[in-house]
């Protein structure tokens, strides 16, 4: 007897709490299934995003290391004025490296990029294209300051950044993303209104057993428990079904159509079972959390 | 056991206090009988030992436990030390008669191999060990009543608190409910037993707390349902003019009150 005041906050043995919530689950059946299907949808969005900041990273990760800012210089540069320019370019932190090159190097490079063109080769001589310095930066995607930082010095005459050439497929992309989310928000925002109503229309029916467990000395967190975890299982479904649903656009979109049909290089698995682990693990804890929001309101212990 | 030191309780509409600054010591292992006319405070008096309410004024002390002091946190403590039984037996319609009782001991996460050895015991004690497989609706108020003291005994709490148990039940099941209640309170609980069936105090001759408005009037040892001398403390006086005792007769052992069934442990 002394024993069991001793005692406190212990939790039920995972029999009997598993017996709790198959029943709890059983009773509310369409109720747990229709928040399986919106946070399958939410999840499924998330992991879309996921997948498309994946996307993103993946034609950075290649492209980036041949992503150049040339600087153009004028014809009248002074060699003075060039190393004073240089100097300043390995100063700035953003400037991983400089390499200069000749009027000679540049027109080299013209002739090879357009050896199967003679006709622009044709009116174009080794004086006609600028010297330039050709600079790799630490971060490719923040460019502009630089290209702005070195626009107008004495003896440029322009600055041209490449990566500006991809910037409609990155607008493309991060429209996707953003587009993604907003709708896992929203879903989200749906999923917790069932949620909600579900941790209501439960506790309602498990009125009798809360109000004993509440005599009998039950805990809290004991008492919370079976409906904390059946919301947690309605996430931990929708999460394995959204993961599910990524595995399967990565097999018949991804690898099966678009491979075909771009040059770029496309995410591979790693960010799949990234994206389908986060996308899990968010189901499961957003579930319960919601969960213990809903308990809050609906259930005084 | 119990303390009560001149506690009141002001419900926030009540027009009167549901209790007046009663003063009471309930004692390790006694029986008490809690009388009075419907709404003179007696489930209030309950709701105030579980810590269903807390008191506007004075202090209840249960099992040491100051309660309405002690944080929330350890209110399920105060709950394990302290079985329940109601007039409307609360029993779960979809459990079996020892999953009913189990489930008390699981909910509080209790062992197993506890759980397996204690709730057969518990329906042996009431008389049910046969019907551990039966469901609460196959099974008479009187029988669904004893499952509801298997449930709330099966914890072996040190009081138990009983609002009204044989308020459903004809007079006869009435009589084997109270010797029921008689064969916990000897196995050691405290028992507190609110009732309005007169026959059952008069024959038990326990100790009996009445209430009338909130306020206490009486308090006698081994006291009758009714004032054993009427009229002798005005219905106004102030609980401290009240402890004039009858000399009660001698108490005879009740034939129903020590059954032979189970142990009395």
């Amino acid at each position: 007897m002394g024993g069991a005041l001793a005692r406190t906050g212990r939790l039920m043995r995972p029999g009997p709490l598993a017996s709790l919530l198959w029943t709890g689950l059983r009773r509310n059946l369409a109720m747990t299934a229709a928040v399986i299907v919106t946070v399958t949808l939410s999840l499924a969005m998330l992991g879309a995003g996921l997948l498309l900041r994946a996307q993103v990273h993946t034609i950075d990760q290649y492209l980036l290391g041949q992503l150049e800012v040339v600087v153009d210089l004028t014809d009248d540069i002074t060699p003075a004025q060039r190393s004073a320019l240089e100097d300043e370019m390995r100063r700035d932190p953003a400037v991983v490296s400089v390499r200069y090159e000749s009027k000679q190097h540049v027109f080299d490079r013209f002739r090879h990029d357009f050896r199967g063109s003679p006709d622009v080769l044709a009116g174009v001589g080794p004086d006609d294209l600028p010297a330039a310095l050709r600079l790799t930066l630490a971060d490719p995607r923040q460019s502009r300051d630089v290209v702005v930082g070195y626009t107008g010095l004495d003896g440029v005459e322009a600055v041209r950044d490449q990566r500006a050439l991809l910037d409609p497929l990155y607008r493309f992309l991060d429209a996707f993303t953003i587009g993604a989310f907003t709708l896992a928000a929203v879903q989200a925002l749906a999923s917790f209104a069932l949620i909600y109503t579900m941790i209501r229309i439960s506790a309602h029916g498990r009125r009798r057993e809360t109000a004993i467990m509440k005599l009998v000395g039950a805990s809290n967190g004991t008492i919370r428990a079976p409906f904390m975890l059946e919301s947690a299982v309605a996430g931990l479904v929708g999460g394995l079904l959204a993961g599910g649903a990524l595995v399967a656009a990565k097999v018949f979109l991804v690898d099966g159509e678009f491979s075909r049909q771009t040059a770029f290089p496309l995410f591979g698995w790693p960010a799949v079972w990234q994206s389908a682990a986060a996308v899990v693990a968010a189901g499961v804890l957003a579930a319960a959390a919601m969960a213990s929001i809903a308990l809050r309101r609906h259930l005084r212990v | 056991m119990i303390v009560l030191n001149s506690v009141s309780k002001r419900y926030p509409n009540g027009a009167r206090p549901a209790l007046s600054n009663v003063t009471a010591t309930v004692g390790a292992g006694e029986f008490v009988f809690l009388v009075g006319p419907s709404g003179s405070g007696k489930s209030t008096l309950l709701r105030l030992l579980l810590r269903e309410e807390r008191p506007s004024g004075g202090r209840v002390v249960v099992a040491g436990l100051d309660v309405a002091r002690i944080p929330d946190r350890r209110v399920p403590r105060l709950r394990r030390a302290v079985g329940c039984v109601f007039q409307d037996f609360r029993l779960l319609p979809n459990r079996t008669v020892a999953a009913n009782v189990a489930f008390a001991l699981d909910v509080v996460g209790r062992p197993r191999h506890v759980v397996r050895s204690v709730v057969p015991e518990a329906l042996n004690l009431v008389g049910l060990g046969d019907r551990a497989a039966s469901y609460p609706d196959e099974l008479s108020g009187g029988e669904q009543q004893r499952v509801a003291i298997a449930r709330a005994f099966v914890g072996r709490p040190r009081v138990l608190l009983a609002d009204e148990p044989t308020g459903n039940l004809d007079p006869a099941t009435s009589l084997e409910i109270m010797g029921l209640l008689d064969t916990v309170h000897r196995a050691g609980t405290t028992v507190v037993m609110a009732t309005h069936n007169a026959a059952l105090v008069d024959a038990m001759r326990h100790r009996v707390l009445e209430l009338r408005e909130g306020i206490l009037v009486r308090d006698e040892p081994e006291g009758r349902y009714d004032q054993t001398q009427p009229q002798l403390v005005p219905l106004t006086a102030p609980p401290s003019a009240v402890p004039v005792q009858a000399t009660p007769p001698a108490r005879e052992r009740s034939p129903w009150a020590a059954p032979s069934r189970g142990p009395a442990a």
